[in-house]
């Protein structure tokens, strides 16, 4: 016989609504935290404006071979390659210079021989008018009244050619002035261009420089120096590259008197394959395809 | 928000336009997270409770108290009562019972005891460690569900990236973020879920080591009064 009291006790429901509830808020919570918390790209930054300059000497990008100097601060290289076109350089202001009080000199005399021309000539007519008044005092009033008449007309007629002769002066010095500005800008153009090529060579020559250095660098990193190595011995080598560094032909054109030492910098050349390489095509030039290696076990 | 570029990456946008296996993989796991997280607060409230029910009743039971009278009040309320209290309340009906039949001897009546108490603590024990197996199962497995999805959507954007003459990086893009919220839902599942089912496990353990315990000490009780000559 079973006794209703002896019956298990049977696992009751939880507390399962306010357990929902609370799954719901865990998950509501963490939806929110995604769709505010997290920015999802949806602007975009704006464009930027990037100049090329395809003529001018790029600065060199970081080469791969380590390069034991810290890089000189790329930004303000560029700054004054790029600054050259607009402002003339002060060569090119020079040699103008001393032309212009020149011009100014020529133009003062002129006009200085002008007046004293021309005031030589009022005295002159001053004088004819005063004779020819003392005669005319002498003579009729009528016919006085006619010459005076024909007087003035001679007057009118040679102030008129008068200024027919300035008009023609002005026009020469105008034109003479314009000459002189354009051989002026001529000028400048070609103290310009003068200092601009100028410049370029001594980018490129840096350029070059530069990565004769980190060229040597590299080697000189790869080399294993014979243990009788003494002195600091020159070696010279004549490399073929390809345009990409890659080292192709090595042969040895000076050397430094140690088989070793040679062999070992040849290695070392080898090892370094590919160079570094300027990014100008002109310093490329000094490069490629043939590369007449100086070097030194120290530097 | 604007639509440049051809692309929003919006959340919401982002599961709107999952391929279905994808949407499936995440509708799954989303289930999957709702579940475990139910069952997380239900067996936190349990356990909860359990632990300060069987709290009271032991400083109650050796701070001196009636047995009788704890044994009354007990059976009186069998729903709201503890686990330890239940196990209590089964052997001491039980011990009672044989004590009323003559000619029984005492180790029969202990062991009968010990057997009613036991049943009552297996049936206990069930109940407390009762969807434990779900947590441990989403812990485990919604990574590999996420994962797959995962993979299934970022298949989708590489395939559609070869039907392309030229591949850019954000054509790819969208594809693999939105997969990669499959991952990351599975994930979500699955942290808690583990962490809930091992803490719950460390608890449960406790309490059935105390249980155990008070089994025992209960049958030595037990064995002593009746012992004493009455």
């Amino acid at each position: 016989m079973i006794d209703a009291a002896d019956a298990p006790h049977l696992a009751r429901p939880g507390t399962s609504i306010a357990a929902g509830v609370l799954a719901l808020g865990v998950h509501a919570a963490f939806l929110l935290l995604l769709v505010v918390g997290v920015s999802w790209q949806t602007e975009h930054p704006a464009p930027v404006m990037v100049d090329l300059w395809e003529a001018l000497p790029a600065e060199p990008s970081p080469p791969p071979v380590a390069d034991p100097r810290p890089q000189p601060e790329p930004p303000p290289m560029p700054e004054p390659v790029r600054q050259v076109p607009p402002p003339p350089p002060p060569v090119a202001k020079e040699v103008p210079a001393p032309k212009a009080p020149d011009i100014a000199l020529e133009k003062k005399k002129a006009e200085q021989e002008k007046k004293k021309a021309e005031a030589a000539r009022l005295e002159k007519l001053k004088a004819m008018q005063a004779a020819e008044d003392k005669a005319l005092a002498d003579a009729a009033r009528i016919e006085a009244e006619a010459m005076k008449r024909a007087q003035e007309k001679q007057l009118a007629e040679k102030k008129k050619r008068e200024l027919l002769r300035q008009m023609e002066e002005d026009e020469l010095m105008q034109k003479m002035a314009a000459e002189d500005a354009a051989s002026e800008a001529r000028h400048v153009r070609q103290a310009e261009a003068r200092a601009l090529a100028g410049q370029r060579q001594a980018a490129v020559a840096k350029t070059i420089g530069q990565y004769r250095d980190m060229i040597s660098a590299a080697v000189r990193g790869n080399t294993r120096l014979p243990d009788d190595l003494k002195g600091n011995p020159e070696v010279r080598f004549w490399v073929r590259l390809l345009p990409t560094g890659e080292v192709t032909d090595i042969k040895l054109t000076k050397s430094s008197g140690n088989a070793a030492y040679d062999d070992a910098v040849e290695r070392a050349i080898r090892k370094s394959s590919p160079l570094p390489l300027p990014a100008d095509a002109e310093a490329k030039r000094a490069f490629v395809p043939e590369l007449s290696f100086v070097h030194r076990p120290k530097e | 928000m604007k639509p440049d570029f051809g692309q929003d990456l919006s959340l919401v946008h982002l599961i709107l336009n999952a391929s279905i296996p994808v949407q499936i993989v995440m509708a799954l796991l989303l289930a999957a997270s709702l579940m475990s997280w139910w069952y997380i607060f239900i067996k936190l409230f349990a356990l909860k409770r359990a632990m300060r029910i069987t709290e009271r009743f032991e400083r109650e039971f050796w701070g001196g108290g009636d047995i009788n009278a704890m044994y009354q009040r007990i059976s009186a309320e069998r729903d709201a009562a503890g686990e330890m209290e239940r196990i209590f309340e089964a052997g001491f009906r039980e011990f009672m019972k044989l004590r009323r039949q003559a000619g029984v001897s005492i180790n029969v009546v202990i062991d009968g005891t010990r057997r009613a108490m036991r049943a009552t603590y297996q049936r206990e024990l069930d109940g407390l460690e009762s969807h434990l197996a779900f947590l441990a199962t989403v812990g485990s497995v919604s990574p590999y569900v996420g994962l797959f999805g995962t993979v299934w959507g970022i298949m989708i954007a590489f395939m559609g990236l070869s039907s392309v003459a030229q591949a850019t990086l954000a054509q790819v893009a969208p594809g693999i973020a939105e997969a990669l919220i499959a991952t990351a839902m599975g994930l979500f599942a699955a942290i808690p879920a583990v962490i809930g089912y091992n803490r719950y496990t460390h608890d449960i353990d406790r309490l059935a080591n105390r249980m155990e315990s008070f089994m025992e000490e209960f049958s030595n009780i037990l064995q002593r009064q009746a012992t004493k000559p009455a």
